[in-house]
């Protein structure tokens, strides 16, 4: 996976995809993405961003922590 | 000073914090803070009316009727009298204050009064939020003046040693006096108070601080509505 680079308020920042779920049958989603220069900040973001509807889980990731194994256009395995 | 009088100083703080979080919605250095400054403002209009919402269970409104007309009736602190015209200013606010207020309503949460415990529970886990954003910023690193005007008006907030938060404290109402508040807010922002002398003989109880000063009339006019009057039709 590529991961985009950013430098805009904060020096260093990452990307974290958003994810959460509304039942708890349901499994995450991932419904949105933050930029924001480090987990606290990120979570604050996520919340402010997505939180207008009514989730029972919201959870974030660092983009550059997912490992891909196949991106679209590209060979499965 | 009642608890019902500090409840009321909780609730004018939230709603003004609110308003002043509001004010950079469109402000702050990225989308981001924008969209957190939105909700935050949101978030404390949201608790300012359920503190408000407790006057009366409380059976002591202590609300009079020239709130509707005096502007210095208002018993928020004097960090919020002008518009902020600066991001340190918001971030002084939102570490500081926004956190000091929230460890009141712990406080509150954790004494025993009932109404209280059980209406303000909710504020406490989306108060977290606000905390994270503000912690953060604040490690970004922001000018030292309102950071230390943040925590000299949180300090004088919390009250003197041998004041009415002390008494409160004293009768179970607060779970926590001014010298334990002032530690849970250092302890919660991972740093020490500056160091300051209060002149305590110049502290107004009402609005909890030694500054002088009333909220700025543009905003005062908001609060009463009067700002969407002047767009009534003639005669309306």
């Amino acid at each position: 996976m590529t991961h985009r680079q950013f430098s805009r308020v904060h020096a260093d920042v990452r990307e974290y995809e958003v994810f959460a779920r509304k039942l708890r049958i349901e499994p995450l989603r991932q419904i949105g993405s933050v930029v924001a220069p480090d987990d606290d900040l990120a979570a604050a973001y996520a919340r402010a961003t997505y939180d207008e509807e009514r989730w029972i889980e919201m959870a974030i990731v660092p983009t550059d922590a997912m490992t891909t194994l196949w991106a679209p256009g590209e060979d499965v395995g | 000073m009642t608890l019902a009088t500090l409840v009321l100083s909780l609730a004018d703080n939230k709603q003004m914090l609110g308003l002043r979080y509001a004010e950079w919605a469109t402000r702050a250095p990225s989308l981001e803070a924008d969209i957190a400054a939105a909700a935050m403002g949101l978030d404390d209009l949201g608790h300012s009316r359920v503190l408000y919402g407790c006057l009366q269970p409380l059976g002591d409104d202590p609300r009079r009727q020239e709130r509707e007309t005096d502007p210095g009736s208002y018993l928020a602190l004097p960090y919020f009298d002008e518009p902020w015209s600066a991001w340190a200013q918001f971030v002084a606010a939102n570490a500081v204050l926004d956190t000091a207020f929230s460890v009141m309503i712990q406080a509150c949460v954790d004494g025993n009064v009932e109404v209280l415990r059980t209406r303000l529970r909710k504020m406490i886990s989306e108060e977290r939020y606000h905390f994270l954003h503000g912690r953060s910023w604040l490690k970004a690193g922001i000018d030292q003046e309102p950071l230390l005007e943040a925590w000299r008006q949180a300090i004088e907030w919390f009250g003197p040693p041998d004041g009415d938060v002390a008494e409160l404290h004293g009768r179970g109402a607060l779970s926590m006096g001014p010298a334990q508040l002032t530690a849970r807010l250092q302890e919660r922002l991972e740093t020490a108070a500056p160091s300051m002398e209060v002149d305590w003989s110049a502290w107004d109880p009402m609005r909890r601080s030694s500054r002088a000063g009333v909220i700025d009339e543009r905003t005062f006019g908001m609060l009463r509505g009067l700002e969407e009057k002047r767009f009534y039709p003639a005669g309306a």
